[in-house]
């Protein structure tokens, strides 16, 4: 199927889904890091992070479908799926098919996770970690959808995206985690 | 063989010496058996039964019934395959609390009858005696231990932290483990995985010596009613008597003379609960007919010239900072709790009160149930009962009266973690 329309809903789903799955990482590590995000209750980070990672997974799909159904390129439903097996750019398609799976990993042991327990869902949600760099670069190398790198404001958004996450990562390097003491609660609520 | 001072005083109310949890002197082996006698053999089927037809509850402050327990780390032992743990819990952490090391001192070797039983009941290859620690119990109780013939399971003495919620069973299976002795999250309880990760049997150190007694006398001796426990009894600053009696003797019997000029009794501990006392209460009530849970025991009067406020600020004050801090419910609500009712305890013209007293109650409603162990459910049952027994005086407080301006609390909080002067205004 040859049409603007599909190219043009490819593009947009592929940037968004990635928008959101900057936004996800944001709130998972400052969920994990146990710190709040300015304006927002702990609990809504949690909700919020769980949410948006359903609703880029949607987007995400809707990316994918997008890229096989486009006749402008080449892409085979497997190649989708089995990295670096496309007929069309297999390195940076490759790599959006491992984001892929990846994404499928970890979404899939998020929705079993009572059923697996907390160790091994554990584990595999670090995965996370390394599909979202991936994503990136799939991104910012295919984003034109001309055979091009991405430029212009789609290029801001996702560097807008990996300074939040790499904001959100810096103390948790530098400071670490330091556990609030019922001591350090008494002496702020004291009136 | 002392270095050890245990400066105890006790009372028993038990008729005979060969039922009694408590000998006026602490007993050698010898002694021991000359007494109490020796066990006869029963095999591990026949002491849950026992324990079951006896009635017999945990005396650590939760009353849970003892077979049961024990059916439960006999079963997941023999489904799991592992090797069944038995720990005596002994280290009883709280502050105003003294029966478990009285028994400790008194009657080590009724506690280790009833380790040998415990471990048959659940098939157990090792026990571990866990005792508080600062009060040399570890080296007293290991010489007595030295006394007895090898046993079929090995003992070991281990002495815990002085801290409140050293006693709780998940902070005594990670002590135990290595770890530190804070309750942790069971995403399997202990009698299923707990030390080493076999099914553990955690039963408080008296409800071990019952069961030494009830191996002699039989489960209808103690379901009777005729058999005694233990208490500790405070009256003002002097220090704890600890008293044998049945659960039925009198309130007034119990607590002794002092009691009279008390207005007010916490019965159970820091998790317990304030009720106000009566010269009617004092003849005719006993512990059994109170209508509040015992817990490990403690009845602490509190005198005309105290303020119950004062009092129970320090105490929330006390159990806010002992607590682990790892649950938001605790870390968060416990503080908060403490702050408000050290508003309440000071005498001073307020319009906020009704606030204070709605937010209590709030913060009281939403922690309960909701951390890991039962820390806040039991901070939040003292606060409350707190309200309810002294409303009277938050009432004086609020427009500026105190009935002890300035005295500083009787309760011991503990030298974990000493309680500062509650400020008295003018």
């Amino acid at each position: 199927m040859d049409s603007a329309v599909i190219w043009y809903a490819g593009q947009a789903t592929g940037i968004v889904s990635l928008t959101l799955f900057s936004a996800v990482m944001v709130l998972g590590i400052s969920v994990r890091r146990q710190v709040r995000i300015p304006g927002m209750p702990r609990l809504a980070a949690v909700a919020l992070h769980r949410s948006i990672s359903l609703l880029a997974v949607v987007f995400l799909a809707a990316h994918i479908l997008t890229a096989v159904v486009d006749s402008y390129v080449n892409i085979s439903p497997l190649a989708a799926v089995v990295p670096f097996t496309s007929a069309y750019d297999p390195l940076w398609v490759g790599l959006g098919a491992v984001a892929l799976d990846l994404i499928v990993a970890v979404t899939v042991t998020s929705l079993l996770r009572a059923r697996l327990g907390r160790r091994t869902w554990r584990a595999v949600h670090w995965l996370a970690y390394a599909c979202w760099p991936v994503a990136v670069v799939h991104g910012v190398t295919m984003g034109s959808g001309t055979g091009h790198p991405m430029s212009g404001w789609p290029l801001w958004l996702t560097i807008g995206g990996i300074a939040a996450v790499l904001i959100a990562l810096v103390p948790r390097v530098t400071t670490g985690r330091r556990a609030l003491t019922p001591a350090d609660v008494l002496a702020g609520v004291r009136r | 063989m002392n270095t050890v001072t245990m400066p105890l005083r006790i009372r028993s109310l038990a008729t005979s010496a060969a039922r009694r949890l408590l000998p006026s002197e602490p007993l050698s082996h010898e002694a021991h058996r000359a007494i109490y006698g020796d066990l006869s053999y029963l095999d591990g089927r026949q002491i849950v039964v026992a324990a079951e037809l006896s009635g017999l509850c945990g005396q650590g402050g939760a009353a849970f019934p003892a077979h049961r327990k024990m059916t439960a780390v006999r079963e997941a032992a023999r489904r799991s395959g592992r090797r069944a743990v038995v720990v005596a819990n002994g280290s009883e952490g709280e502050p105003a609390s003294a029966k478990d090391k009285a028994l400790l001192w008194h009657a080590p070797h009724l506690v280790l009858d009833g380790m040998a039983l415990a471990a048959a009941a659940v098939g157990a290859d090792r026990a571990f005696l866990a005792v508080e620690s600062g009060h040399g119990l570890g080296r007293y109780l290991t010489a007595m231990s030295r006394q007895r013939p090898a046993p079929a399971v090995p003992v070991t003495i281990i002495e815990v932290p002085q801290r409140f919620l050293s006693g709780q069973e998940s902070a005594l299976v990670s002590f135990l483990d290595g770890g530190p002795a804070l309750p942790r999250y069971q995403a399997r309880p202990v009698f299923e995985r707990g030390v080493g990760g076999g099914p553990t049997l955690v039963q408080n150190v008296e409800t071990l010596a019952h069961l030494a007694l009830i191996a002699r006398h039989g489960p209808g001796w103690y379901r009777s009613g005729a058999a005694t426990s233990l208490f500790t009894v405070r009256e003002a600053d002097s220090a704890p008597t600890v008293v044998e009696a049945m659960p039925g003797t009198p309130l007034g019997v119990l607590t002794g003379a002092g009691a009279a000029t008390g207005q007010a009794l916490l019965v159970g501990g820091y998790h317990g609960t304030w009720l106000p006392l009566t010269a009617t209460a004092l003849e005719a009530a006993s512990p059994a007919t109170l209508g509040v849970p015992l817990g490990a025991g403690l009845l602490a009067v509190l005198p005309h010239d105290r303020c119950g406020l004062v009092e129970t600020a320090s105490v929330l004050r006390y159990l806010a900072l002992e607590s682990a801090g790892q649950c938001g419910p605790c870390l968060n609500g416990l503080p908060r709790m403490a702050a408000a009712f050290n508003e309440l305890a000071h005498p001073t013209p307020r319009s906020d009160l009704r606030r204070l007293r709605d937010d209590l109650s709030r913060w009281a409603g939403l922690i309960t149930g909701r951390g890991a162990c039962r820390h806040p459910d039991g901070s939040a049952r003292l606060a409350r009962s707190a309200l309810i027994a002294f409303a009277a005086e938050v009432d004086d407080h609020a427009r500026g009266r105190c009935r002890a301006p300035g005295r500083p609390p009787m309760l011991p909080t503990g030298p974990a973690s000493p309680a500062a002067p509650i400020e008295q205004g003018v």
